[in-house]
């Protein structure tokens, strides 16, 4: 097997079956957003799906599902202004979740006993519409320099989808969910298109290659734009923040796969599964030789 | 007590340490990556847990070693929103720490100055634990009780009782610099400890120092203001 035919394997490994327990959990806990927005807003509210399954990128390892609701651009139902909107759609869903206030995302966390602060991979985006034509629109931006920003969800899936490099897209998206590399997935994927720019033809291991070694070499970070607000959208501070780690790992991986290979950095394929992950984690626990009980310091 | 600006932090007063953890890190778990901020040390990244076909799951962790490591135990979070915070999966519900071990059983370990000893032992097994409970099974090698009750199981598996005034008593006594015959024994027989059981104490002076002894005292009395607080708020 090749280095390529290795990736295309581990690409495989990261998909998401339609029945698998993942996405079906998603897609409860999508109708269920979607009944708490329409419980408080009624039908005003325009909704929309984004994130990794709307763009094809969606790894196994990494995944969110993007959920947006905006309101037309003459609606006060959620509010007169971005922050109130913001505000009442984050407390429609105070009853079903704990929410964790991102930039201009509410991240929706289980608030039951038994899935306390368990992440759903779900972030609603309230907004409004600029115009009538319900195509670009305005977000809040809580505790940033400029509190909206202008963005539309469709140029963002389709910039995504038809880069035609999805599939290092995806490949990357692993390799910072293992390195836990803190930078924006937008914008980390602006980043690789960027990079890439030319060089959909190239195969997968000669692009992720490629992307490693730009990164390394760059000292300063490499300027992306946001394809729905060049001009609006300033991505250089989200750069400059997680520079020096991607670029330390950029090395770090080069130097992996120059000494160690690509088996290192993505792990080896699995023999054909006989096993359930169950009874492997049973069959390891038996080899433990110094096993240790967890404890915790409240009932 | 000086102030945490003033303090010198572990990898300040023990760089080769520091760098011995980055060496183990980048050998045996590459996915993870130590930074320092706030001169704080964090290690960050996917854990894999392996077994003899390979990575059997992976899990984004978080670990801080506190300022007076490895006088202290690493601090453990999974920060990928899998695991509940309950303290049934062993996970505070407070601030998400994760519990793999009572931490004086860690520091009382021969090896808990090696951080690739914490990941190959409390930590995979507090991972291999949470798969198993994933798929309805129990935690493979049992389970502390919750809170004092635990602590107390724990101490008292070392010190040779379950009693938990005796526990306490032991644990007194381990905590003070040095040993006085004309004490009394922790044992509760009320005679001098030369008269009883001084030996028994001076062999569990050499496993356990009063460093340990009174972090051990102070982890239950801050539980029991803790519960206390708890049940006046009740």
């Amino acid at each position: 097997m090749d280095k390529n035919e290795y990736l295309q394997l581990v690409l495989s490994g990261q998909s998401l079956g339609e029945d698998s327990a993942e996405l079906k959990e998603l897609q409860t806990q999508r109708a269920n957003v979607e009944k708490l927005i329409r419980e408080r807003f009624g039908s005003v509210p325009i909704i929309r799906y984004g994130g990794s399954r709307a763009k094809g990128t969606l790894v196994k390892e990494y995944y969110d599902l993007d959920i947006v609701c905006y309101l037309p651009c003459d609606s006060d139902t959620a509010g007169e202004n971005l922050q109130e909107i913001y505000g009442n759609v984050r407390d429609c869903f105070k009853k079903g979740y704990i929410v964790e206030e991102k930039t201009s995302a509410l991240r929706l966390k289980g608030n039951a006993a038994d899935n306390y602060m368990r992440d759903f991979h779900i972030d609603v985006v309230p907004g409004r519409f600029s115009d009538e034509n319900n195509s670009d629109c305005f977000i809040y931006q809580k505790a940033a320099e400029k509190c909206r920003l202008k963005t539309n969800l469709d140029v963002h899936i389709q910039y995504i989808k038809d880069s035609g490099v999805v599939d290092a897209i995806r490949l990357l998206k692993v390799w910072k969910a293992r390195k836990g590399l803190r930078i924006k997935q937008f914008a980390f994927e602006l980043l690789i298109i960027e990079l890439l720019d030319g060089l959909k033809t190239k195969s997968l291991s000669d692009q992720l290659m490629h992307i490693w070694e730009e990164v390394s070499g760059s000292v300063d970070p490499i300027h992306v734009e946001d394809p729905a607000n060049p001009s609006g959208n300033d991505l250089a501070e989200i750069m400059k923040a997680a520079w020096p780690l991607l670029r330390a790992e950029a090395t770090n991986t080069l130097n992996t796969i120059k000494w160690s290979g690509w088996e290192v950095v993505f792990g080896a394929m699995p023999a054909a599964k006989s096993a359930s992950i169950a009874d492997r984690a049973q069959r390891a626990s038996a080899s433990v030789s110094t096993p240790n009980k967890p404890w915790c310091p409240k009932s | 007590m000086v102030p945490k600006k003033l303090r010198v932090a572990w990898h300040e007063r023990n760089a080769p340490l520091l760098e011995a953890a980055k060496a183990d890190v980048a050998a045996y778990y590459p996915d993870l990556h130590i930074v320092i901020e706030c001169r704080v040390v964090c290690v960050r990244g996917s854990f894999p847990v392996m077994d003899e076909a390979g990575v059997l799951d992976r899990f984004l962790i978080e670990i801080t070693l506190p300022f007076d490591y490895p006088e202290s135990i690493p601090i453990l979070r999974e920060v990928g929103g899998r695991i509940p915070w309950h303290a049934d999966r062993h996970v505070n519900r407070a601030n998400g720490e994760a519990c793999p071990i009572v931490p004086e059983e860690w520091l009382l370990r021969s090896d808990h100055g090696s951080f690739l000893a914490f990941l190959n032992g409390p930590v995979r097994n507090f991972f291999l634990g949470q798969i198993l409970v994933e798929s309805g099974q129990p935690w493979p090698f049992g389970e502390r009780e919750h809170g004092i009750p635990g602590l107390i199981e724990a101490y008292g598996e070392v010190l040779g009782t379950s009693d938990e005034p005796t526990v306490l008593r032991y644990l007194e006594c381990l905590s003070r610099e040095t040993v006085k015959g004309h004490w009394e024994c922790p044992c509760g027989s009320a005679k001098h400890l030369r008269n009883c059981h001084l030996e028994e104490v001076k062999s569990l002076r050499k496993k356990i120092s009063p460093r340990v002894a009174q972090q051990a005292l102070l982890r239950i009395r801050e539980l029991s203001a803790q519960e206390l607080r708890n049940a006046v708020r009740r």
